[in-house]
């Protein structure tokens, strides 16, 4: 779990550079456009594409921090033994679906690698998007089973 | 098995499987499968599947709802928030209830920030609610005020769920971003004036006298 975190907060932290990255490029592009006339062609596509791998290198760290959004209004007077158990069955149900997420983008990641497939202005090759989302999708799935098998131990943050 | 039965069942299980605590988003995901495999099949889902991640993750027009989000906290971690609720209660400060306005204000004015609810009211509660109980306010006044501070976080520009409705229903960001400041600027001002009213009809929930400038610069640098 101790590996599973840090690969997670390393994840997050190459998101979150990503996304500042995007962002100055957006406010470089539109200087020039509003300025001097140059601008980025195509720059709203790497926008939608590092954004897109963005979010999916943050969704391990969401896992560990147990972050997605779940309804505990009808289980806030069961104990609390029960909605470990719940919790549990929740973490399973996500890496289930996470790894299906994971198995089927390496199979379109391979696909859009040989296709060529790319972005309609700039031709960003979208397979390195995939080669983003896919690891990150795998690596959301080991951490939720861990936290199905291992329950909500000390090393799991509230 | 008809398909509104099914429809029905397929609901039920997503309902079902939410009351239970499982992530909402897993509970939608396991429903939409669940429809996909009984109407069209396994394959079809798989190879539905492929593109899904990449369509939905990297989408230029949802992209601004992360941007928004990276630009809160970086608005929070500089420290606006306390320099904005600084701000405020100086504002404000003169009045009975002041600094349950200031709260309201710095919400508002952080509203301008950040595009979520949820993150205005704990951002601003980080800083105004430990303020407030120093100075003797009751803590249904000051949570209550925080609470409904926290809705301005949405409505005054930018807002993450007016953008996803623009985007779902193909309106313009911009247009609907102008149309909810109004609105935000009404509720703050009522807010402002409940308070007002509130500390003034109903004693004990606010400090009698406020000794002029209540948020000094050592707490603001705790």
């Amino acid at each position: 779990m101790k590996t599973l975190e840090l690969l997670a907060k390393a994840c997050a932290v190459i998101g979150g550079g990503l996304l500042t990255l995007i962002t100055l490029m957006t406010c470089a592009s539109l200087i020039g456009r509003n300025t001097v006339g140059i601008t980025l062609a195509g720059d709203f596509e790497l926008t939608g594409v590092a954004a897109g791998a963005a979010i999916a290198l943050f969704l391990p760290l969401c896992q560990v921090r147990r972050g997605n959004i779940i309804v505990d209004f009808f289980t806030s007077n069961a104990a609390a033994s029960t909605t470990a158990a719940l919790d549990r069955f929740g973490a399973l149900l996500l890496a289930i679906a996470m790894a299906l997420m994971a198995w089927r983008s390496t199979l379109g990641g391979l696909n859009a690698y040989t296709t060529h497939s790319g972005t309609m202005m700039l031709g960003f090759p979208e397979w390195v998007v995939y080669a983003c989302i896919a690891p990150a999708l795998a690596l959301t799935a080991m951490i939720a089973l861990a936290q199905a098998v291992q329950g909500s131990g000390e090393d799991v943050q509230p | 098995m008809s398909p509104l039965l099914l429809t029905l069942m397929i609901f039920a299980i997503m309902l079902g499987l939410m009351a239970i605590r499982t992530p909402i988003a897993i509970a939608m995901f396991t429903a939409g499968c669940i429809g996909y495999v009984t109407q069209a099949g396994w394959s079809p889902l798989a190879n539905f599947l492929n593109s899904q991640a990449f369509a939905r993750f990297a989408s230029y027009d949802l992209s601004v709802i992360p941007l928004f989000i990276l630009m809160g906290h970086f608005a929070t971690q500089g420290g606006i928030s306390k320099a904005l609720f600084r701000f405020a209660s100086a504002v404000m400060g003169r009045f009975k209830g002041g600094l349950a306005m200031a709260a309201v204000l710095a919400s508002a004015a952080f509203g301008a920030i950040c595009g979520s609810s949820v993150a205005t009211a704990a951002t601003i509660t980080s800083v105004a609610l430990p303020e407030m109980k120093r100075h003797g306010y009751s803590g249904r006044l000051s949570t209550g005020t925080l609470a409904a501070g926290g809705t301005l976080g949405i409505l005054i520009p930018p807002s993450v769920p007016l953008v996803i409705y623009a985007i779902l229903a193909e309106q313009n960001i911009a247009k609907l971003f102008a149309a909810a400041m109004i609105p935000g600027l009404i509720a703050m001002l009522g807010y402002m004036a409940a308070i007002a009213v509130y500390v003034r009809l109903v004693p004990g929930h606010a400090p009698e006298q406020n000794t002029c400038l209540l948020y000094t610069s050592d707490a603001a640098d705790e």
